[in-house]
């Protein structure tokens, strides 16, 4: 079936990971603006999670979206990775990377792990967090404990090496690289990865620091 | 004139089933204005006298436009300077003093057949797949007669300069083809003769060259950078859109 050869095949990989990227980068800005309420005040949070909750469809029908995007995402980065190792490993005495700044298009399955790790932990504590207690308050007494926020914003500055180096990799893949636009998709690749380490990040600071002690 | 003093650490090894190693051999007295592959005749006229096996290298035009030559000179294909071959690569560039590691153009496509030489007949296998244009015989069509902007022309004479040497491959971390074989199908999509055969073309080669067991593109760019010929990874962007047109109309 051509849909199974397309997939199966070098570039129809690559538009697999390019795709679930994308919406998994358009998933993180709807995240980002939910979470950016934290800034106000804990009622606006928590009137924000009552509204989304009120919703069990909704939240149920995107769960279970963002829980395949995120599942294709892994399997096929994996594939990618080990398939590429087989290449690489142990081919040369000697190895110079000529391109510079080439760390983040080098660790891309490294980055992308730790990301996995953190969500494990981040769904655990928060998506499975106890019923009765208010998230809002959840929210305070995890971020509160400073080994924990350092632990999100570790992940946080994964995600931004991840993406600096993704958000690019992505449109080249999609076969959106034109001399008039490449400046702009390269300072894009900074600053849409900056603008997710200033907000998630932002938030884990704001209790890690005691900024939020009277939120 | 001036020279310098080497010392060569290369790759050895006497057929493909064998394993290879690196040996040691100290130059004396380079003279800078030779290019790489004369410092290597140099060497092998001094093993030769030795009544040693001499250096096996792939060479043929010598100035840097049949993509024969080419090796990995501390760890950077066609070694250290840009957009340029082996063969066109001066001693100039070197000091006394320094140490040079070379090795072979490796990919598991690339089977060595004898120290620095490597068999690269799986690049020659992609464009039997489909990198050319069927014309039929007939009268001589009139010059001018298929108007291409200029724009166009430049674009298809840019991806037509590759000379498919396979540092691309050598290069690349996942040792991909990607811009060998995206600079091979841009020369042709590019232009009004090419039209006939695109889809049918981008999707023949593409299976071809996954068949030779060429690793998957990550965007490392490390191609672009070595590329003799400065080949842009903007045919790699090309290559992608003409496979996804292709596939979702004719795969």
């Amino acid at each position: 079936m051509w849909f199974v050869r397309f997939i199966s095949s070098s570039i129809g990989k690559k538009i697999v990971m390019a795709t679930t990227g994308l919406l998994l980068v358009l998933f993180l800005f709807t995240h980002a603006a939910g979470n950016a309420t934290i800034f106000m005040s804990s009622e606006v949070f928590q009137d924000y999670a009552n509204e989304l909750h009120s919703h069990p469809l909704i939240v149920l029908v995107f769960s279970f979206s963002l829980l395949l995007i995120f599942l294709a995402h892994i399997v096929a980065g994996l594939y990618l990775f080990f398939e590429n190792r087989e290449e690489s490993k142990s081919r040369y005495v000697v190895t110079t990377r000529v391109v510079e700044n080439s760390f983040a298009s080098r660790t891309m399955p490294y980055t992308g792990l730790f990301i996995l790790l953190f969500l494990l932990v981040h769904i655990m504590g928060f998506t499975f967090s106890p019923e009765d207690v208010l998230i809002s308050v959840t929210v305070k007494e995890l971020l509160g404990n400073f080994f924990y926020s350092f632990f999100y914003i570790a992940a946080f500055i994964a995600l931004f090496i991840h993406l600096s180096h993704g958000f690019w990799s992505m449109l080249q893949t999609f076969g959106v690289n034109h001399p008039r636009y490449n400046v702009f998709i390269s300072r894009l690749t900074i600053l849409i990865p900056l603008f997710f380490l200033l907000i998630f990040g932002g938030v884990a600071l704001y209790f890690m620091t005691g900024l939020g002690a009277n939120y | 004139m001036s020279s310098i003093d080497l010392t060569l650490k290369i790759w050895r090894q006497p057929n493909s089933d064998s394993l290879g190693s690196l040996e040691t051999y100290t130059l004396n007295g380079v003279n800078t204005d030779m290019s790489f592959l004369e410092m290597l005749d140099v060497l092998n006229e001094n093993l030769t006298k030795e009544g040693k096996d001499p250096v096996a290298f792939d060479h043929d035009c010598r100035e840097g436009i049949c993509g024969m030559c080419g090796a990995v000179v501390n760890g950077v294909a066609h070694g250290p300077e840009k957009e340029v071959t082996l063969c066109q690569l001066h001693m100039r560039h070197f000091s006394t003093g320094d140490v040079l590691v070379i090795e072979p153009f490796r990919s598991r496509a690339y089977p060595i057949k004898k120290d620095l030489l490597v068999d690269r007949s799986a690049l020659d296998r992609i464009i039997q797949s489909g990198g050319y244009v069927s014309v039929n015989t007939g009268g001589t069509p009139d010059g001018n007669s298929l108007p291409i902007s200029s724009q166009q022309a430049e674009l298809a004479m840019d991806a037509a300069a590759c000379i498919g040497c396979g540092a691309c491959v050598a290069s690349c971390p996942n040792g991909a083809a990607m811009l060998f074989t995206s600079a091979k199908i841009s020369q042709l999509a590019l232009l009004p003769q090419g039209q006939v055969e695109r889809k049918q073309r981008a999707l023949a080669m593409v299976a071809q060259m996954d068949k030779e067991g060429f690793g998957n593109c990550t965007n490392a760019k490390e191609c672009e950078a070595v590329c003799p010929k400065g080949i842009s990874i903007r045919n790699i962007a090309r290559l992608n859109r003409e496979y996804v047109k292709a596939v979702l109309s004719e795969g």
